[in-house]
């Protein structure tokens, strides 16, 4: 994919035409300096992330400023729209959600998911072929999962229902989604579903980094599984783990589809995120500058938790 | 390994693997099974008999059928392929060039500029896309696949150049000093001597990179107007919930044609990707 | 050349491919110049309906305009969504359909097209005059009416004999009444409480109003919490329990024309795609008795509570946006369809699901081929009220409705989250904030 053009600026840079010899010579001589390297390697990641990150950012940040509304520019508002948000009983629960689903969906992902790691990690039959279909929630575009969760949650035609009710288990069915705390829950699920496999390759991946002779001496001073696992494995997944846990807090913290698709934030606006409600009233209410306030709510959150985060493997880097 | 007893590999083995296998698997498997459905078994309710719950013994292609006739389905598909290729390219050539910079070159604020780059990841996307709204109208990328291609690197450069930041730093600094010796020049001896050696680092984030664009949604939603222009996830949301009434079986058909091809691409790829995780892992 | 080729390679290849986008898009417009008009609509429940825009509208638009017409069809719970992204960024869709009173929120960024409403109301006796209050804002038509879709009571027939009514109840209590034996017998009544677009609204409004409850009062005061809002709420709860199908808390538009169809619920507020999807597919769906569904159904207006009985109809408008280059071509457009012999195409196809916006379309010999359908062709007329009622279904209203504060209410109190008292405050206070 990327081949011809690098290997081109290989070519490029060092078999220059005798004729532009000089030119040449003195722009590589340039790129020498670390910093002037540095410079131009930097130059068109760092423009699209200023284009497109850095300059919206701040325009959201002026637009949760303002009254704004969708083909009116509004006026300057001060902290109003903040202000309404946190007083906001959708928005206050939309917060408690996120956290709780931030918060159980991150443990089961990294509970179940370094459970399958170590499963994955012993040889067995068709090792490869089930090690690729593991990662297939994780790669199948959300929405579309979302829907397939959605159909056998569904409350007339849930398969899941049909299983145990036929089999006897229940007699009533029971209501997935049509519950608040049950589609939470359902939630959860799903978001676990999708995300256990990143967890379960990427541990995989540092489990392979583990010497099996480790393994082996601890055995043989009598240790059990358990404490082979605690005393030997843990601590040296520890790095990878704080990386994956850190990237899946601010994925879910953040999460926008799954729940757009499987409730739509219902019932009774029982299961918004910030992220969808910040979509309903941004977008579905056209009110802009609500909408943005509500979003930049998610902001702080996530640079503290990450921060802290990263704060701890700087600390253990060290170590 | 550790030996084990047959009747314990049961146990801690085999059985938890089994339950895995059918937690993860099985709603792919019923959303083929919805897809070939016919209509008339697909809506019995929760309370009705079935003869044939977990199968259909009247396989019908009538919803694949559907889905390609009555959408635009084949450009949705083609849309997404192309938009994930390009903005999986242009990510990871920045990708590699910050990562490579941040990693090996000494300069004054490398260190802030690695955070702010992690910073960046942090935006929610809920937050951007307004905003965006305005400078993509500004450039007059509008409807165009553009759109898409230079939005997504936003939340694809910053991974990239992590994953090959810490890539990077497990690999030796004296095989690039050889190369510099023998008169490579930095360029060079970053272009043919750690780009090469990092190709199973770079596989894994630029496979990494795929399956983010091809699962992104809002953006997409915000950005694309024409039914041609859209893609899966999109097309698939917008275009197939409709007062059709029954739709369940061209949505999951939709579905499954519509993850075949990042799952072949994994399929090939999944072993690079373990080993290119491994390494940037280490680091 | 060298230092072209080495520019590029060194990552100014990432700047100049984004040049060649810009490139490639201050080209495309080439496309846009010919004379193409994009209209983006939902996706009908009567699909035929859409057909009828895709395969006789697009080539006899051709024909008498020159235009390409390029038809999308969406969800209609993304239509506010993409409008508000195709304002937002100016580029999008020519002509958006905007439903019930969104062209208030919207009016900013629509097309003046007082004179075609003129033209339209002079042909065809009249614009009803909820369309007016919709689709007019400062007394400057926004956006065009182009059908009602009325909101009935689809029930079993048969299974409403079954328990001794020969009639549809006339009150909330005796529907109550019917629907806990219907539920007794695992047939309960369905009905959306989720966050949806259609079903819900058109339900807790006018449920609402039959109890005497109303959002604001006629000096735009939030004066939602009162008794009568408070007996209602209760009413529900219990009703909920005894007759309904509890999973219509996470209902959307579609889920009770799926159980309806299966047999799972005995009656449902809707549009008339049940029956129509019944009729059309009289064959495949059939009655636990072997006959054609269709020949089971019929249709009933929403019952009266102590206030009397009300009704809230859906409204599709469709709005020429003020971004479009092609703004004249859109005007022209809807000019085209509304004619009476284009519009008829559109208008049998939906048997009735979808009512004119004007008086002369009550009386189109359509009505007269099945007498199931006939509710619909008057019920536009039945309609006193709008969302926001008290006040004006404005941008306010819009709002609210938007963010199904009323929806809201009642699903909190049906699912047991709130009691009655609560909901009603909180709702109270949440059109506070709107009306502030």
């Amino acid at each position: 994919m990327k081949d011809p053009v690098v290997a081109g600026a290989g070519v490029a840079a060092s078999i220059a035409a005798p004729a532009e010899r000089g030119r040449v010579s003195r722009l590589t001589r340039w790129l020498e300096s670390e910093k002037l390297l540095a410079t131009v390697l930097l130059v068109p990641g760092m423009a699209i992330l200023l284009i497109f990150i850095a300059y919206p950012f701040v325009m959201a940040l002026w637009y949760s400023l303002t009254s704004i509304r969708v083909g009116d520019p509004g006026e300057f508002v001060g902290i109003a729209n903040f202000a309404k948000a946190w007083n906001d009983t959708v928005f206050q629960l939309a917060f408690k959600n996120t956290v709780f689903y931030t918060f159980w969906a991150t443990v089961f992902k990294l509970a179940l998911g370094m459970w399958l790691a170590l499963l994955l990690n012993r040889s067995f039959r068709f090792k490869r072929i089930i090690r690729a279909s593991m990662l297939l929630p994780f790669i199948i575009p959300t929405v579309l999962s979302a829907f397939a969760w959605r159909w056998m949650f569904d409350p007339t035609f849930s398969v899941m229902n049909w299983l145990l009710y036929h089999s006897g288990v229940i007699t009533d069915r029971l209501p997935f989604l049509s519950d608040g705390d049950w589609a939470l829950w359902c939630a959860v699920l799903v978001n676990t579903w999708r995300g256990m496999p990143f967890f379960a390759i990427t541990l995989l991946a540092g489990l392979q980094t583990i010497s099996p002779d480790l393994h082996e001496a601890a055995a043989l001073d009598g240790a059990n599984a358990w404490h082979r696992f605690w005393h030997v494995t843990w601590p040296l997944l520890l790095p990878v783990t704080l990386v994956v846990v850190v990237f899946s807090v601010i994925q879910t913290f953040s999460d926008f589809q799954l729940i757009y698709v499987l409730t739509g934030g219902g019932p009774a606006n029982s299961t918004h995120l910030i992220a969808t409600y910040a979509y309903q009233v941004g977008v579905a209410s056209g009110l802009l500058g609500e909408g943005a306030a509500l979003s930049l709510f998610m902001f702080p959150v996530l640079f503290g938790v990450v921060w802290f985060q990263l704060r701890f493997m700087k600390r253990m880097e060290g170590h | 390994m550790v030996i084990e007893r047959k009747w314990k590999k049961w146990f801690v083995f085999y059985i938890p693997m089994a339950v895995f296998i059918v937690f993860t698997l099985f709603p792919f498997y019923w959303m083929a099974v919805t897809a070939v459905r016919p209509d008339g078994e697909l809506y019995r309710t929760w309370r009705q008999a079935s003869a044939t719950p977990f199968w259909t013994l009247q396989p019908t292609l009538e919803h694949f059928e559907g889905l390609l006739r009555t959408t635009a389905f084949p450009h949705w598909l083609w849309n997404t392929m192309l938009i994930a290729m390009v903005s999986t390219l242009i990510s990871l050539i920045c990708g590699m060039f910050a990562g490579y910079a941040l990693a090996r070159l000494k300069f004054r604020g490398s260190e802030f500029l690695g955070t702010a780059i992690f910073v960046t990841y942090l935006v929610p996307q809920t937050l951007l896309f307004i905003p965006l709204a305005d400078i993509i109208r500004d450039l007059h990328l509008g409807n165009t696949p553009w759109a898409l291609m230079l939005t997504y690197p936003t939340f694809l450069i910053p991974f990239c150049t992590w994953l090959l930041m810490g890539y990077f730093k497990t690999i030796p600094k004296e095989l690039e000093e050889c190369a510099r010796i023998d008169g490579a020049t930095r360029f060079g001896a970053m272009v043919r001597i750690i780009f090469p050696v990092s190709i199973p680092g770079i596989l894994s984030a630029g496979i990494f990179a795929f399956t983010l664009s091809w699962n992104e949604f809002i953006y997409a939603l915000i950005f694309m107007s024409s039914a041609e222009l859209k893609t899966v996830p999109v097309g698939v949301v917008s275009e197939l919930i409709r007062g059709d009434i029954f739709f369940w079986g061209q949505l999951m058909a939709g579905a499954l044609l519509g993850s075949i091809p990042v799952a072949l691409v994994y399929s090939f790829f999944v072993e690079y990707y373990v080993t290119g995780l491994t390494g940037s892992v280490k680091g | 050349m060298k230092r072209r080729k080495f520019l590029k390679a060194t990552g100014a290849g990432i700047a100049a491919t984004g040049l060649a986008g810009v490139l490639a898009a201050h080209r495309a417009p080439v496309f846009a110049q010919a004379n193409t008009v994009h209209i983006l609509r939902w996706n009908d429940f009567v699909p035929a309906a859409d057909k009828v825009w895709r395969e006789v509208f697009v080539p006899e638009v051709q024909k008498a305009l020159g235009l390409k017409l390029n038809v999308e069809t969406v969800n209609a719970n993304d239509l506010p969504a993409r409008a508000t992204a195709a304002i937002q960024s100016g580029s999008g869709p020519d002509i958006i359909m905007l439903l019930n009173n969104l062209p208030h929120l919207y009016s900013a960024a629509a097309v003046d097209v007082s004179n075609l409403a003129g033209e339209i109301g002079k042909a065809g006796g009249g614009i009803y005059a909820p369309a007016t209050q919709l689709n007019t804002v400062g007394g400057k038509w926004v956006s065009l009416p182009w059908a009602v879709v009325p909101g009935l009571i689809a029930y079993r027939k048969s299974w409403f004999e079954e328990i001794g009514l020969k009639e549809f109840p006339k009150t909330w209590a005796a529907y109550h009444e019917a629907g806990k034996k219907l539920k007794a017998m695992k047939r309960p009544i369905g009905q959306t409480l989720g966050n949806t677009f259609g079903d819900a609204p058109t339900f807790t409004y006018p449920f609402l109003w039959s109890f005497g409850g109303q959002e604001v009062d006629a000096k735009g005061k939030v004066a939602l919490d009162s008794k009568e809002t408070v007996e209602s709420v209760r009413f529900l709860v219990q009703f909920w329990k005894d007759a309904h199908d509890e999973g219509g808390l996470a209902w959307d538009d579609s889920n009770n024309n799926r159980a309806f169809l299966s047999g799972d619920i005995s009656a449902s507020l809707n549009g008339a795609s049940i029956y129509v999807h019944a009729l059309n597919n009289a064959d495949k769906v059939k009655t636990e008795k072997g006959a054609p569904l269709h020949t089971d159904i019929l249709h009933a207006p929403l019952p009266a509570g102590p206030k009397g009985a009300h009704a809230y109809h859906t409204a599709f408008n469709q709005m020429v946006m003020k971004y479009s280059k092609n703004a004249k071509g859109a005007t022209e457009l809807l000019c085209w369809a509304h004619k009476k012999e284009n519009y008829e195409k559109w208008f049998v196809v939906q048997k009735g699901f979808a009512t004119g916006p004007t008086r002369e379309w009550e009386k189109h010999a359509m009505w007269n081929n099945d007498p199931v359908m006939l509710p619909f062709k008057t019920a536009p007329l039945g309609q006193s009220r709008l969302m926001g009622f008290g006040g004006a279904p404005d941008k306010k209203a819009a709002e609210a409705w938007n963010k199904y504060v009323i929806t809201v209410m009642y699903a909190q109190a049906a699912s047991g989250k709130m009691k009655p008292e609560e909901a009603v405050k909180w709702a109270a206070g949440e059109l506070g904030k709107i009306y502030t």
